[in-house]
């Protein structure tokens, strides 16, 4: 009896010991240079580009905050440049001369 | 020859100018430093510089605190969730509110009596790309120097950093920091170094790169701009950064730990609180989140979102960054306050420390001078996704099995998204050589899904389940919060009490020997700081999640707090929501918090026995002479 719960121990423990290599061994312990200390789980890729984890990511959309970053500085700049010159904040960068 | 001499006389002239912008500067930290040391000013949401949210005033405290009786109050007429705490300088109060951001100024001798509001027309759209409720977090006072008048700055949902003449409420002036049709929103309370405003940025939930940017307060142009990811210039990264702690990582990471542009969306941004120290120039803050929460989806360790940064406040170039969750896969966002202290450590040295009680369930204390880590642990023994934080190395030593990944539903991982430490401002006191520290006790579920990046639109790619920690009530999802003080030398805690919710707006602490904070289910507490003990409760019209301050008018110490649940936990309240994974994940965890609280938004002063400004019936009184 008591060799039978030992046997369904360790059988569990092997599984369990599969079980968690499945889930992922990644502990963030393992760096490759320093602050750079990721590595995949098991079963998932280095790079998801190419593989069915791919965001498949648009150039185009991805650019679209910088440009309004972009766009929002120079009107930023022209509004202080304004409130410089005249003492008067003008919000509507249009009006400014 | 003469070409020459002209540019001595420039290089003279710019001396010259920079001497004089650099005494105006010293000035107006002096004005913001002396200022803060007064009882009767909190000239910003953490009171002064230290972020220590700690009265030296004594008048109300444990012997009296009973008498604790309401003064006055302000209702700021919107109903979603009010988060920070109001200012007061030289006898004006400033409260902000949840969206659309008014500012009110009333004078602390008749308060009932509005000096002026400031009510701005925002695009309602902005209310779409809100992450989690309509919340503010707070304003910044600028002194003035002579030939500008004083200001009070403010964020906008919308976007926009907007300086109000401080005496007037007048537009001085109004800068875009950020475009809602990306995803950009504003809910942080800026902070004023020297004459810079400096302002974060939210909206990592729509995938939104994060940046610190320093205005000036003069003119309201842009003095510099820094990012959380990106190439080291963007960054902010120098020759000596992370010189003392190589091991953190150094150069080119902002991209090289992303894959492809992914570091374009990557999150990051920072819409906590900051600290400043005036002797080594630096401000710290932390980096949040990075984008999409779907891990799976962004390899690498994704720097430097989850960031603790040294920076300089005059250039924004960074001194340190120390990543405390490399390749976040549970939302643990950074942003949390940073407390600075002067204390022993435990081999007698010394130090200028900050500490910083971090969404991961780790409260973290570096040496804000270099960014070494003295020590690192656990908010909680139930946190359990990190086994323990390598102080060696800086890196947390996780436990595969609370790991979360695609096709794989994640069970029992503590914390939850929302942290066992939200945006709450805590508190320090410095004589006791104690934080207090208000807690969410909250675990989760967690399974990801595959989503596209569309710049405007929620980029997450996680559904969330959410419920109370092991020592909460899951069968009636209450036992969501705890208090308590910790010391962050010897790493112990020395008390810590359950709450029926998360205690999620923070604390304030006086040598009154008092802890107050303000709980979801609606009360303000004060509890004895050195037991634990609670003293004194008042029923509020609605729940806290915003922090306490203390100001004295006319020889009065004043509480004061704002109420109007909402907020992250709140979301499903406000918005009526039922679904359980709504929210992000919110609405489950907090399915009972209607049944103790409704919306509406307020402020409520208290002081001994009542005593307030209306005392004299003559005060307030419609008069015809006047």
């Amino acid at each position: 009896m008591i060799k039978k719960s030992l046997v369904t121990l360790a059988a569990s423990a092997v599984i369990l010991a599969v079980g968690a290599g499945v889930a992922g061994a990644y502990d963030g312990t393992k760096c490759k240079a320093p602050g750079v200390c990721w590595e995949p789980k098991p079963g998932y890729p280095e790079k998801v580009a190419g593989s069915k984890y791919d965001p498949k990511h648009n150039p185009a959309e991805l650019a679209k905050q910088q440009t309004a970053l972009d766009a929002q500085a120079a009107r930023n700049a022209k509004r202080a440049a304004n409130f410089k010159k005249t003492g008067k904040w003008v919000q509507d960068v249009s009006k400014i001369q | 020859m003469m070409k020459h001499l002209g540019k001595g006389l420039l290089a003279g002239a710019s001396c010259v100018a920079l001497v004089v912008t650099m005494a105006s500067s010293s000035f107006a930290n002096d004005k913001l430093n002396e200022l803060s040391k007064s009882n009767e000013n909190w000239i910003m949401p953490g009171k002064n510089y230290s972020s220590q949210n700690y009265s030296p005033n004594t008048q109300i405290n444990t012997e009296n605190v009973k008498q604790l009786r309401a003064a006055w109050s302000f209702s700021t007429g919107l109903l979603h969730g009010h988060e920070g705490t109001p200012l007061v300088v030289n006898g004006v109060m400033y409260v902000h509110t949840s969206f659309p951001n008014n500012t009110f100024a009333l004078d602390l001798n008749d308060p009932g009596h509005i000096l002026w509001q400031h009510k701005p027309k925002q695009d309602p759209a902005a209310r779409s790309v809100a992450c989690c409720d309509l919340v503010n977090r707070g304003l910044a006072y600028w002194p003035g120097d002579g030939k500008v008048p004083a200001l009070i700055i403010k964020t906008q949902l919308d976007g926009h950093l907007v300086a109000l003449n401080a005496a007037t409420g007048e537009e001085y002036w109004k800068v875009e920091n950020g475009d809602i049709k990306v995803g950009q929103t504003l809910t942080q309370a800026p902070y004023v170094i020297k004459d810079l405003a400096l302002v974060g940025s939210s909206g990592a939930e729509l995938g939104v790169r994060g940046h610190t940017t320093a205005y000036n307060v003069k003119t309201g142009e842009q003095v510099w701009r820094v990012y959380a990811t990106g190439p080291d210039a963007d960054v902010g990264i120098g020759e000596d950064f992370n010189k003392a702690n190589p091991h953190y990582g150094q150069k080119g990471l902002g991209t090289g730990t992303w894959e492809g542009d992914a570091w374009k969306i990557g999150g990051g941004t920072n819409w906590g609180w900051y600290a400043y120290d005036p002797e080594t120039n630096l401000f710290h803050y932390g980096s949040g989140n990075p984008a999409p929460w779907n891990e799976t989806m962004r390899p690498g360790d994704n720097k430097w979102t989850m960031t603790i940064w040294g920076r300089d406040a005059d250039t924004g170039q960074a001194k340190f960054g120390y990543q405390k969750t490399p390749h976040d896969e549970w939302d643990y966002a950074g942003v949390n306050v940073m407390i600075l202290s002067e204390q022993t450590d435990k081999a007698g040295k010394k130090r200028k420390l900050l500490t910083h009680p971090d969404r991961n369930g780790i409260v973290y204390t570096l040496d804000r001078e270099n960014g070494d880590l003295i020590s690192a642990n656990k908010l909680d023994d139930t946190v359990n996704w990190v086994k323990q934080v390598d102080l060696k190395t800086g890196l947390p030593v996780r436990d595969p099995e609370f790991g979360t990944r695609m096709d794989h539903k994640g069970k029992e991982i503590c914390p939850s998204a929302m942290g066992y430490h939200n945006q709450g401002h805590d508190s320090y006191d410095p004589t006791k050589e104690l934080f207090f520290m208000g807690i969410n006790h909250i675990c989760m579920d967690w399974e990801p899904f595959m989503l596209p990046y569309r710049a405007g639109q929620f980029f997450v790619g996680a559904t969330l389940w959410m419920y109370p920690g092991p020592k909460g009530d899951r069968q009636n999802y209450l036992g969501l919060g705890q208090i308590k003080a910790y010391n962050a030398i010897t790493g112990e805690y020395k008390w810590d009490k359950m709450e029926r919710f998360s205690v999620w707006g923070g604390t304030m602490a006086t040598a009154g020997n008092l802890v107050f904070y303000g709980t979801l289910d609606g009360f303000l507490k004060a509890r004895n700081s050195d037991t634990g003990e609670l003293l004194w409760k008042y029923k509020l019209p609605s729940g806290v999640i915003g922090h306490p301050m203390t100001y004295e008018h006319k020889g009065t110490q004043y509480v004061a707090i704002m109420y109007g649940v909402g907020g992250w936990p709140g979301v499903g309240l406000v918005f009526d929501l039922q679904d359980p994974t709504a929210g992000l994940g919110a609405v489950g965890a907090f399915k009972n918090l209607a049944n103790y609280t409704q919306m509406g938004g307020g402020l409520q002063v208290f002081s001994l026995d009542g005593k307030n400004p209306y005392d004299d019936l003559s005060v307030g009184e419609f008069d015809t002479k006047g």
